[in-house]
C-alpha cells in the first residue's frame, strides 16, 4: 500500500472528463505532481482532499478513501491551497491555532504549536499581525504554516512558490526540503516548475490531459543519469579511453576529443583527473547530465497517447 | 518543534473528538461577532424594553409601588397573553438588526478571503461548517428574546400573588416556541443572504429587504387579486398571526385575512429549504464551472 493509491480515478466537472482512469501507486518521501496548466492537477488534489466525488474509481489516502473516510483521511492531511486562502481579519497566530483546533488539536496544544509552526516558516516576528496586511510571500509562508501547524503525516502543498519572488521561493523550498528531511512527513507538492519539483520530490507523477503521462522514481533517475559524463579532451585521447575503460567505465569516443562515458559507482570525476594527468591529457569540458527531470517531463509531453510511461535511462 | 530548534514534528498528542470542532467554528465566530462594538451596541438596545416590562410586572404586582406613583388601580397594566405578546414582537423584531449586523460578518469574512478551501480541507463537512455558524448567530439572538421573554415570565409567577405560572403555562411555551421559530429563521435566512452577498453592507441591507420586499409583493397581491393568500408572502405578517396563535391572544386583524397556520408553517419551511439550497450552492470548498 502507497501513500496514494489511485484505482482508475474518474472524476468529471460540469460534465468535463477532468481526470481520466488514473492507477497508480505514489510511495516516495516526497512526491511531486507535475504537468501544464490544465492537466488535472489542481483536480487530483481536490479529490484527494474529498472536495470531488469521483465519477468513477477510488483514491486513498493512507488506504483511506477519500469519500467514505474523509473526516478521518483529512485529519492526517496538512493542506496549503494554490490561492489565496486565509482569514484576513485574524491575526496570524490566531488562524493558525484556529486551523489547529479545526484538525483536532485541544486548544492550548494548538496555541502553543501555532506559534511553533510560524516561527518555523519564519512568520514569528509577525504573528501578530492581521493576516491582511501580510505580503504574498508571507500568505504563502502563513498557509504553510497552517498546514505544519496540525502535524500531519501528510502535506499537499498546491504550487508553493506561485508569486514569490527569487529569494522567497529559495526560503520556500529549503523550507520543503527540511521537512522532506526530517522525515516526519510525506509531502505531495503540485507545480507547473520543472525546477521546484526538481529540487524538492525523490518521485513524480506526470499528468497530461487529465491522464497520467509519466510515473517515476526522480531519485533513480538521478542517480543512473550522475553516472553518465561528457568530456571534451585534447591530447592522447585514444590511450586515456583505453585506461578509463580499465576503471570499469563504458566509454565512446567521438572526433574532436569528445568521449562520453557511463561510470560505475566507486569511480569519482576526480578519478578522471588523475588518469588525464598521467597521461597528459587536457580535460577542457566535463558536462554531468542533471536535468532529467526535463528529459522525462518532455518525453512524458511528446508521448501523444498519453499512456502511462514508467521512464528509465 | 520548538519556536527556538527549528524543527518539524508530527503531532501524535490527544485530538478532540470529531462534533466539537462545530463548537470551535461557532466559538471563533462568536468571538469575531462580539468583537464589533456596533454588536455590543446593538444587544444592549435590545435589552433596554426588557427593562420597561420589567417595571411593568414590578407595579402590576406591587400596590404600594402603584400608589406611591400615584396609579389608582392595576388598570392598564394586566399581565396577561397581550402583555408578553407586545414583549414577544417587540424583542424578535429587535433582533432583526442584531441578526442582521452579525450574520454577514460571521460568513462574509470567510468568503471574502477565499477561507473555504483551507476551512473544509480539515476534518468538518460543509454541514459541520454551517451548524458552526448557525449556533453562533442562533445563541446571540437567543440571547435577546427567548432568555429576557422566559424570564420575565418567570418573574410574574414569582411576583404574582396568585399561582398565575401554572394557569399560563401556555405563554411560556408560547414564547419559547415563538422566539425559537423566530431567530431559526432569521439565523438561516442571515447566513443565506451572507453566503450570497460578499460586501458585509449589502448583505446587512439584503437581510432587511428579504424581511420587508415581499411584505410588499404580498400586499399588491393581495389588494389587486382580492386574496389572503398574498400575505403568505408577508413575513411580519405570518410571523405576528403565529406568535397570537402561540401564545393564544386574541387577533385583531379581519378573519378573512386570516392564514391557516398549517400554511404558515408550510412557507416557513419552504422558505428555510430555500435558504438551504443557498448555503448548499455556495459552501463549498471549490466551484465548479458547468460547461
Amino acid at each position: 500500500m502507497g501513500i496514494i493509491d489511485l484505482d482508475g480515478l474518474e472524476v468529471r466537472l460540469g460534465g468535463r472528463l477532468v481526470l481520466d482512469g488514473l492507477t497508480g501507486s505514489l510511495e516516495g518521501q516526497a512526491i511531486g505532481l507535475l504537468g501544464p496548466n490544465g492537466a488535472g492537477k489542481s483536480t487530483l488534489i481536490n479529490t484527494l482532499l474529498g472536495f470531488h466525488p469521483p465519477s468513477k474509481g477510488t483514491a486513498k489516502v493512507f488506504g483511506l478513501d477519500s469519500q467514505r473516510d474523509r473526516a478521518r483521511m483529512r485529519g492526517g492531511i496538512g493542506y496549503m491551497p494554490e490561492n489565496d486562502s486565509f482569514i484576513g481579519n485574524m491575526s496570524g497566530v490566531r488562524f493558525v491555532r484556529y486551523m489547529a483546533e479545526l484538525a483536532g488539536l485541544p486548544a492550548s496544544e494548538a496555541l502553543e504549536r501555532a506559534h511553533e509552526a510560524l516561527f518555523y516558516v519564519g512568520l514569528g516576528e509577525v504573528r501578530y499581525r492581521k493576516v491582511n496586511t501580510y505580503s504574498l510571500g508571507m500568505k504563502q509562508l502563513i498557509k504553510l504554516a497552517q498546514a505544519l501547524a496540525q502535524g500531519p503525516r501528510l502535506l499537499i502543498l498546491d504550487e508553493p512558490t506561485n508569486g514569490l519572488d527569487p529569494m522567497a521561493r529559495q526560503r520556500m523550498i529549503q523550507l520543503i526540503k527540511e521537512i522532506r528531511k526530517q522525515g516526519n512527513a510525506r509531502l505531495l507538492i503540485s507545480s507547473h516548475l520543472l525546477r521546484d519539483i526538481d529540487e524538492t520530490c525523490d518521485e513524480v507523477l506526470i499528468l497530461k490531459g487529465g491522464r497520467i503521462a509519466a510515473l517515476c522514481n526522480i531519485e533513480e533517475e538521478r542517480r543512473s543519469n550522475r553516472s553518465f559524463i561528457e568530456l571534451e579532451t585534447v591530447g592522447a585521447t585514444e590511450q586515456f579511453s583505453v585506461s578509463i575503460r580499465g576503471l570499469g567505465c563504458e566509454c565512446a569516443c567521438f572526433p574532436g576529443g569528445r568521449i562520453k562515458l557511463v561510470i560505475p559507482d566507486h569511480i569519482e570525476a576526480r578519478d578522471l583527473y588523475v588518469i588525464a594527468s598521467e597521461q597528459g591529457v587536457q580535460i577542457r569540458r566535463m558536462n554531468q547530465r542533471r536535468d532529467s527531470l526535463e528529459d522525462i517531463f518532455l518525453r512524458a509531453m511528446d508521448n501523444e497517447l498519453g499512456r502511462t510511461a514508467h521512464v528509465s535511462v | 518543534m520548538s519556536v527556538y530548534k527549528h524543527i518539524y514534528r508530527t503531532y501524535d498528542g490527544r485530538v478532540t473528538p470529531a462534533w466539537t470542532r462545530i463548537l470551535v467554528l461557532s466559538r471563533y465566530a462568536f468571538a469575531e461577532a462580539w468583537s464589533s462594538k456596533i454588536t455590543v451596541g446593538l444587544f444592549t438596545l435590545c435589552l433596554l424594553p426588557p427593562i420597561v416590562f420589567l417595571i411593568g410586572i414590578y407595579l402590576a404586582n406591587n400596590p404600594i409601588a402603584r400608589a406611591l406613583m400615584g396609579m389608582r388601580g392595576p388598570q392598564g397594566l394586566v399581565i396577561n397573553a397581550k402583555f408578553f405578546l407586545i414583549l414577544l414582537q417587540v424583542q424578535c423584531w429587535s433582533a432583526l438588526p442584531l441578526a442582521s449586523w452579525v450574520a454577514p460578518r460571521l460568513i462574509t469574512f470567510d468568503l471574502a478571503d477565499n477561507a473555504l478551501p483551507i476551512l473544509l480541507s480539515h476534518p468538518i463537512s460543509r454541514f459541520g461548517y454551517v451548524l458552526g455558524k448557525f449556533v453562533a448567530l442562533f445563541t446571540s439572538l437567543a440571547a435577546v428574546t427567548s432568555l429576557p421573554c422566559l424570564l420575565l415570565f418567570a418573574y410574574q409567577g414569582y411576583s404574582s400573588p396568585l399561582p398565575w405560572a401554572g394557569a399560563n403555562l401556555q405563554i411560556a411555551l408560547g414564547l419559547l416556541g415563538g422566539t425559537l421559530i423566530w431567530i431559526a429563521f432569521l439565523s438561516i435566512l442571515g447566513l443565506a443572504l451572507s453566503s450570497w452577498v460578499k460586501w458585509r453592507v449589502m448583505a446587512t441591507g439584503a437581510i432587511f429587504a428579504a424581511t420587508f420586499v415581499p411584505a410588499g409583493v404580498g400586499g399588491i397581491v393581495t389588494g389587486v387579486m382580492r386574496t389572503r393568500w398574498g400575505f403568505l408572502l408577508n413575513l411580519p405578517f405570518m410571523m405576528t398571526s403565529l406568535w397570537h396563535r402561540l401564545l393564544g391572544a386574541p387577533e385583531s386583524i379581519r378573519t378573512d385575512f386570516l392564514l391557516p397556520t398549517e400554511s404558515i408553517a408550510a412557507m416557513l419551511v419552504l422558505a428555510c429549504l430555500l435558504c438551504a439550497a443557498m448555503l448548499n450552492a455556495r459552501i463549498r470548498a471549490r466551484e465548479v464551472v458547468r460547461g
